[in-house]
């Protein structure tokens, strides 16, 4: 009788945590691997943007010989009214909307989780004040705010990361929160607390652990929205200020000058895309490798 | 015997929006040190209430609201909430009825146990992984050293329910309570787990409070039963006299239900009807609505409960003074 139920478990591979369970899932995920490809080539030309860019990215030597080239072998993608070299801006360009990007998230996250957590734990009064801030948050149009923040104390990088993190939170803590609802009932918890576990150990060794790969997949997917954004607010000429490159920018520089030089929007413009889809790619198949139903 | 476990007069409600559903309503009764009590009824009774009552753990629209639930003498139902988590996994242990759900499936099965171990004794890393491993091998996990680094999905359901057994043991309690520990597993397995408790009880001199539906279940290894309906205790006797004399028509419904080897062929007799809702009890004794051996003061008063011969309990009018019996 007990035989079946031993050798069962005897013969069983060798133990494989949910970590290792997920990536060798998406191992196997060409999407995956893709948009991994992408999002690691992007952080390695962002790194050593000073090797690989040809010209400097910000200088200006003769600007009426210079402006407006082609693209030819000397400036692949050519060069804008200023004489500088599109191809050396959008290397550089790529820092600002990964750092940009990583560290809006890395806010909307740590925020986001906190309140989550907060909310669906403690639930009562807790939660239902945290939700209704959260409610009204999300009633105020999102670029609106951004553009008056910013028209008012003049942008900066930093200001944008701040403003593009504190007005990005409310989904996550919204999907936190959920997530921590449906812990918070599970036999485990229950379990935990019936072993004699206090709070604070429910919430680290149980709740924490359990929401941390939702917390990832939504984070890899939202960098690429907040990239999104970034772009927009620098097209309405509201992003960070020049001449520091940034995609968003080139893209509304090169509008003015687009029937006669194509290539001055055209490249950045390819360059935010190509981010936005390796994110994306990336993020859903991390969400596709960590479903929490495919553990079992 | 000593007592170890006295609950008196227990009443755990639950608020909702129709009014206060009692529950548990005014149950009392001892489990001594050592002893193994069934608590027995159907699915709704409130068995499995009375024991998250006792362990504290009802959560929300519920709540205790009356009655003392002593444990060697100190009244649980008084500490504050930091003493009673000293005395949850420590002094009192529960396993519950669902082995597959109820390990966190992030952390490896030993790993889960060592945790349980460090919560209420100071140990080093190394004792504390040598103390799991040896709680592995006494619920009879093959090759406990290797199967310490397995995770709960690569176990099967009675493995897991070692593993919960080993994790709700590993402090040496003096009270099990399991609820409905067999009702998710195998046939094959059931029989194995129970063989597990009643060992184990013996070797840790534990009193287990052994919470079910199913009679036959308890018959191997429990000295007294507790059979409840709607709220409240019903019968008490000891296990041989259960079976062979019920006190209480509940009882020998629950008893008819069974499944007997060797009586083929014949239907399987059930009770009539559904546990009662417990914001709508019928007036008079609770089970009167579905009692096949009603009377006229069954509808007209609730019985109180009963002392019969040899120390047992019934809360019916036919076992009172002036009953037909």
């Amino acid at each position: 009788m007990s035989g079946i139920d031993d050798e069962r478990i005897l013969a069983s591979a060798p133990p494989a945590g949910l970590w290792s369970q997920g990536w060798g899932r998406f191992r196997k995920s060409r999407v995956g691997m893709a948009g991994g490809g992408i999002v690691l080539a992007l952080y390695l030309v962002a790194l050593f943007a000073p090797l690989l860019a040809p010209h400097d990215p910000i200088a200006q030597g003769d600007v009426p010989a210079m402006r407006y080239v082609p693209p030819s072998a000397q400036h692949p993608l050519g060069t804008d009214k200023f004489g500088r070299d599109v191809l050396s801006r959008v290397i550089y360009g790529s820092r600002i909307s990964l750092m940009i990007g990583f560290l809006a998230v890395a806010i909307t996250v740590v925020l986001g989780a906190l309140v989550g957590a907060a909310a669906g734990y403690f639930g009562g009064a807790v939660d239902a004040i945290l939700m209704r801030i959260v409610d009204a948050l999300l009633a105020i149009p999102r670029l609106f705010l951004l553009l008056t923040c910013v028209a008012l104390f003049s942008g900066s990088m930093w200001l944008i990361i701040v403003l593009l993190g504190a007005t990005g939170w409310m989904a996550t803590a919204r999907l936190v929160r959920a997530q921590v609802l449906s812990l918070r009932n599970l036999d485990y918890v229950k379990a935990a607390e019936a072993l004699g576990a206090g709070g604070k150990s429910i919430i680290w060794r149980h709740l924490i652990p359990n929401t941390l790969t939702v917390i990832i997949v939504a984070a890899t997917l939202r960098i690429g929205g907040i990239i999104l954004t970034e772009a927009s607010l620098s097209f309405l000429g509201l992003g960070v200020p020049p001449p520091t490159p940034s995609w968003g920018q080139m893209v509304f520089e090169g509008r003015e000058a687009l029937l006669g030089a194509w290539w001055l929007s055209t490249f950045p413009g390819m360059a935010i895309a190509v981010t936005v889809i390796g994110f994306n790619l990336l993020g859903d198949a991390l969400k596709e490798a960590f479903d929490p139903k495919r553990f079992v | 015997m000593d007592t170890l476990l006295k609950v008196e007069n227990l009443r755990t409600v639950f608020d909702t929006e129709e009014g206060t559903a009692r529950v548990v309503d005014g149950v009392s009764f001892e489990v001594g040190r050592g002893e193994t009590v069934g608590l027995v009824g159907e699915s709704g009774c409130g068995k499995s209430v009375t024991a998250l009552s006792i362990m504290r753990l009802v959560s929300a629209p519920g709540r205790i609201a009356g009655g003392s639930i002593l444990l060697e003498g100190r009244d649980l139902l008084a500490l504050p909430e930091k003493e009673m988590r000293k005395v949850r996994g420590n002094k009192v242990s529960i396993v519950f009825q669902e082995p597959l759900t109820s390990l966190n499936p992030v952390f490896t099965c030993g790993e889960q146990v060592r945790e349980a171990i460090a919560l209420h004794q100071r140990l080093g890393r190394k004792e504390s992984k040598a103390r799991a491993i040896e709680m592995l091998a006494l619920v009879r996990i093959p090759d406990p050293e290797k199967r310490y680094g397995a995770y709960p999905h690569q176990m099967s359901g009675g493995m897991r329910q070692r593993v919960m057994i080993a994790m709700a043991l590993s402090c040496e309690p003096s009270l099990l309570i399991a609820d409905e520990p067999t009702s998710a597993l195998d046939v094959s397995v059931q029989g194995q787990i129970i063989e597990l408790l009643g060992e184990l009880q013996e070797r840790m001199h534990m009193a287990v409070l052994l919470i079910t539906h199913d009679l036959a279940v308890v018959a191997q290894m429990v000295h007294r039963v507790i059979v409840m309906y709607a709220g409240v205790v019903v019968e008490e006797a000891p296990m041989e006299d259960i079976f062979r004399r019920p006190g209480h028509p509940y009882t020998e419904g629950l008893l008819s239900s069974i499944a007997k080897p060797g009586s083929r062929g014949g239907k399987l007799s059930q009770i009539a009807g559904t546990v009662p809702d417990p914001l709508r009890l019928p007036p008079g004794c609770r089970f009167s609505d579905r009692c096949p051996k009603r009377f006229e003061k069954c509808t007209i008063g609730e019985p109180p409960l009963f002392e019969l011969p040899s120390g047992r309990l019934s809360r019916c009018w036919l076992r009172g003074e002036g009953g037909k019996a």
